[in-house]
């Protein structure tokens, strides 16, 4: 079957709901026809095509209802993503400390998962309650890129959204460069086996 | 907050639809629904994917359900109709999985549409829809048509493992998959994969996923769970996180599999698993081995013996999780994930770390500290099985539950104040329920009295006793291919002509099920009319009975199915004369029915050996006063391919139960493994978990004043009977301290041992020094090109 994409990136969008999760996404998506059915089923994806560094890289952004009753996402659930968008929203102060806790889970327990943090509703200044200096400073020490959004305005979204893509295929071609680098100084077969046999096909 | 179902449910069901399917240039859609405010669009939207999930042959009566989850992962339940006389599907949904009772709340919507009285309709959706449902164990009757007629079903109890056959969608799991890959999925659900069900019957594939999660007991699946995934939602099996979902067979065909990437699929018709993983050898060997020996001993699967299997193995595995709550003065309960694992057998350490990464177990640990923090004691089927596996952490943590409670209350009752008017609804209908289920417990002591008066042998008592403290599950309503016969085909002396009713603007082409008008004055003398079918179920019966007429007769051997005598006394409130044929004046269906039932003497509860004993004692007909008919019932036995099997009957259907016969081992090798359950079961721990020998511990629990009642009745003495009824909390597991010191070191001593033949000793694995490595986790995260 003939693919339309070099690259095909799973990621997930992670927060409470409420803060914009599917803003985000409507703002991001190649078309906004195809329905919703996060209050159906409980999860919904959005498909979105875009060049970069002249690859065709397909992206599917994966959002599940209700994750605001984990105290920790575990790392299960990110087990097949390439990445992870994490979204609170700069006026709910709540949204905020629910996603440091799921941030440090996936620090410790998560490592090969690439992340961004985002603030959502970054249109209303008198209303910000999540200060950009103590978001600023908690990504820095997470050691992730902060972006503040506004989906309603759509404010800093395509950047954000292309960053994290950069991110991942970033991540893909060092890992490939290290696996070539692991190949040529051990002749593991097995490994590189087992590795062709994961990817999609 | 970490169910997924929703608490303070106010209605049986939340919207009735009937949906035409899709044509040629239409997709299907809503012909009309109940009640008409209902106004979720998006799930009004979505309905009639699920009800006609791809186009098929409707050739049978099916019952399926299907599930949706809103915006806060509740679920919301669809309960879904076919009839192959029908040109539309029904569908109910309801926030209670109540599988049982809401398809027959939908056979009994068939029959009255079908009926000449098709105009009622409406007074019965609102007569239901209208009523407070019944607190659980209670029956939720509904009396519409001015009274006089009588919508009747048992409201499940709390806290109650599904059971063989009662629960339909065990039964169908059960029949349909084998213990081994049953185990297999419990394992990949435990791995938390992504793991796909698929079968050609919706019926099946929707049981098995329901099944599925509902033997992960006490977790509950947190994940994307989708029984029935339509045609249109295909390319959510894309997801790249954990998912359960049903994907029927027409529908996975068009999916490319290897877009999906890692999945287990289980095929429900065949019997067969494909997985990339090798989850059930990392789980660790000793739960796997007992549950594997449970599972084979057939004769003790029926009733809640599968369930219980499963509950046991997560027991062995997670009810240690007791033993590292950490008891602060001052602060709430936590739970130290370290001190957890520490405390855990070597060969289980591994998995266990594992384990700390699951949704499903955060979710439970988050549960179980909500409601500690709360005050609230709680006691359900796990915290007593997990008491029965060690006695020893249970008393200690009660002891520090006690002391950790008493100083919170020191500190400042205001602290405990605020976390208790905090503490959300689904806690106050936690306590709620244990309330109900003291009332539960006293109608069983009730019953079980009654048993005493009823002079039966001390053998026969026992087997009526171990039947009682069986949770039992709400009788079963039709559903499926495979069993649906009877009601379902209308009978030619019987069948009225066809009405056209034009009121719903869409020519309907059913030939109406219902046999006679519903008149008032035959609702009056108080016989149900809808019943009368019922003798077509009798008539079709005695081909299925001529089964036994080819088969050999029966082994002797096989043991007693104790489990039987659980849908003999399928309900609560069943007693012995529930079971006689009531003689009803102008009861229409009486006569041809008298022909073919003898009526059972109340005292004819004599225990059911063999399907052939089950044959030769006259079937027992369901009562009658309950218009739509609830209890399931044996109507005859027989063998297939050389296993046992029961035909139980429905009001509508028939359920055919396998019991493979005991495995080919050496008959003493088999009672060696029953009487090991039963021991584990029955010997020891009565005094630990009997409330009534608690005196001293009952007044900080409120809520359980009513067992006082009840100790009288067991005052007796009937210590070999375990009885798990979920009335009891922490403070009644451990009274043995203060209650019997004299008989407890012998059997404990026994059980020491008997726990150790199993390797499930503690401290002997804490001896050996080996562990299993487990494969690197890093080869289960996605991977790059």
């Amino acid at each position: 079957m003939a693919r339309d994409y070099d690259h095909l990136f799973k990621l997930l969008i992670i927060g409470d709901s409420g803060v914009g999760k599917s803003s985000l996404l409507l703002r991001f998506a190649d078309n906004t026809f195809s329905g919703s059915y996060i209050t159906t089923i409980g999860v919904d994806f959005k498909i979105r095509t875009v060049n970069l560094d002249g690859k065709r890289v397909k992206l599917q952004i994966w959002d599940t209802a209700g994750q605001e009753r984990f105290r920790t996402i575990t790392s299960t659930y990110y087990r097949g993503t390439h990445g992870v968008i994490v979204v609170y929203d700069v006026t709910n102060g709540e949204s905020f400390a629910n996603v440091k806790r799921w941030l440090h889970e996936i620090d410790q327990n998560c490592d090969v998962v690439n992340r961004v943090l985002v603030g959502n509703k970054n249109d209303e200044p008198e209303r910000k309650v999540v200060l950009t200096e103590d978001a600023s400073r908690f990504a820095e020490t997470m050691g992730i890129q902060l972006f503040e959004t506004s989906a309603k305005d759509n404010i800093n979204v395509e950047e954000m959204f292309l960053s994290v893509t950069r991110l991942v295929l970033r991540s893909k071609q060092e890992m490939k460069e290290r696996q070539q680098v692991t190949n040529t100084d051990t002749v593991n077969l097995r490994k590189s086996n087992k590795q062709t046999r994961k990817k999609c096909c | 907050m970490f169910s997924r179902l929703r608490v303070n449910v106010s209605h049986f069901f939340e919207c009735f639809c009937e949906i035409v399917p899709p044509s040629s240039d239409k997709d299907a859609w809503i012909i009309q629904q109940f009640p008409e405010n209902y106004k979720d669009e998006e799930v009004l939207k979505s309905v009639p994917k699920f009800a006609y999930p791809y186009t098929f042959e409707n050739n049978v009566i099916q019952h399926y359900s299907f599930v949706l989850t809103d915006i806060e992962s509740k679920w919301t339940f669809g309960f879904c109709r076919h009839d192959p006389k029908s040109q539309t599907a029904l569908v109910v949904l309801s926030h209670l999985p109540w599988h049982q009772a809401l398809y027959k709340f939908l056979d009994s919507i068939s029959v009255l549409m079908h009926s000449p009285r098709a105009n009622d309709l409406r007074d019965f959706l609102q007569a239901v829809y209208g009523q407070r449902i019944a607190d659980p164990g209670k029956n939720f009757i509904v009396h519409f048509n001015n009274g006089e007629s009588i919508f009747n079903v048992e409201c499940p109890k709390q806290f109650q493992l599904p059971s063989i056959p009662e629960n339909r969608n065990l039964t169908e799991y059960y029949n349909a998959i084998d213990t081994n890959n049953m185990i297999i999925i419990f394992a990949s659900m435990l791995y938390e994969r992504r793991i796909i069900f698929t079968s050609k019957k919706l019926t099946r594939l929707s049981a098995c996923v329901q099944s599925a999660n509902d033997v992960i007991y006490p977790m509950i699946w947190q994940h994307i769970f989708i029984p029935v995934l339509p045609m249109a939602l295909m390319d959510y099996l894309l997801a790249p996180m954990p998912f359960l979902i049903g994907v029927p067979d027409e529908v996975l065909k068009k999916v490319n599999r290897c877009e999906i990437g890692d999945v287990v699929i289980l095929d429900a018709d065949t019997n067969k698993i494909e997985t990339p993983f090798d989850d059930l050898n990392n789980l660790p060997t000793d739960v796997v081995t007992s549950l594997k020996k449970q599972l084979k001993n057939k004769s003790s699967l029926l009733g809640d013996g599968v369930s219980r299997a499963f509950l046991r193995a997560l027991v062995q595995l997670i009810g240690g999780y007791r033993d590292a709550l950490q008891f602060q003065p001052g602060e709430k309960v936590t739970f130290g994930a370290d001190r957890f694992i520490e405390t855990r057998p070597l060969s289980s350490q591994p998995f266990l770390r594992e384990m700390l990464n699951l949704q499903i177990f955060q979710q439970f640990i988050e549960e179980r500290l909500d409601m500690l923090n709360n005050g609230l004691g709680f006691s359900d089927e796990f915290e007593i099985e997990a008491c029965r596996y060690s006695d020893k952490s249970s008393s200690k943590l009660k002891q520090q539950y006690k002391e950790w409670t008493s100083s919170m209350k020191k500190e400042g009752s205001a602290f405990f104040k605020s976390v208790k008017d905090k503490a959300n609804p689904a806690m106050k209908s936690a306590v709620k329920t244990v309330k109900d289920g003291g009332k539960g417990m006293r109608s069983a002591y009730k019953e079980l009295k009654m048993k005493l008066k009823d002079n039966q042998s001390p053998q026969q008592l026992r087997n009526g006793l171990e039947g009682l403290d069986k949770p039992r599950s709400a009788p079963n309503s039709p559903t499926g291919k495979r069993r649906s016969m009877g009601f379902g085909n209308p009978v030619a002396s019987y069948r009225k002509e066809p009405q056209i009713t034009k009121k719903m603007a869409f020519e309907r082409q059913y030939s109406p099920l219902s046999s006679q008008p519903m008149s008032p004055d035959r609702s009056r003398s108080g016989s149900p009319p809808l019943m009368i079918p019922q003798i077509d179920l009798m008539n079709e019966m005695q081909d299925l009975l001529q089964l036994r007429l080819d088969t050999p007769p029966v082994d002797r051997s096989l043991k007693p199915v104790r489990s039987l005598e659980n849908f003999k006394h399928s309900s609560p409130t069943s007693s012995p004369d529930r079971w006689i044929f009531p003689s009803r004046t102008g009861a229409p269906m009486a006569s041809p029915q008298s022909h073919l039932f003898k009526s059972r003497a109340p005292d004819t509860q004599n225990l059911l050996q063999s399907p052939d004993d089950v044959f030769s004692s006259p079937p027992v007909p369901p009562r009658t006063h309950d218009l739509f008919g609830t209890a399931p019932f044996v109507v005859g036995g027989g063998r297939e391919n050389g296993q046992p099997v029961f035909l139980i009957a429905n009001q509508h259907t028939i359920d055919v139960v396998r019991l493979s016969p005991p495995s080919n081992s050496p008959s003493k090798k088999k009672s060696d493994e029953s009487q090991d359950l039963i021991r584990l079961d029955s010997s020891s721990d009565i005094y630990e978990f009997d409330p009534l020998k608690s005196n001293s511990s009952l007044s900080s629990s409120s809520y359980l004043n009513s067992s006082d009642l009840l100790s009288k009745s067991l005052e007796d003495g009937h210590a070999p009977l375990s009885v798990s009824n979920p009335l009891y909390n922490y403070e009644n597991h451990n009274i043995k301290q203060n209650g019997t010191p004299t008989e407890r070191p012998k059997y404990n001593s026994k059980d020491k041992d008997l726990l150790e033949e199993y390797g499930i000793d503690f401290n002997m694995f804490d001896s050996f020094g080996n562990t299993t490595q487990k494969a690197n986790p890093q080869g289960e995260w996605a991977t790059f090109e």
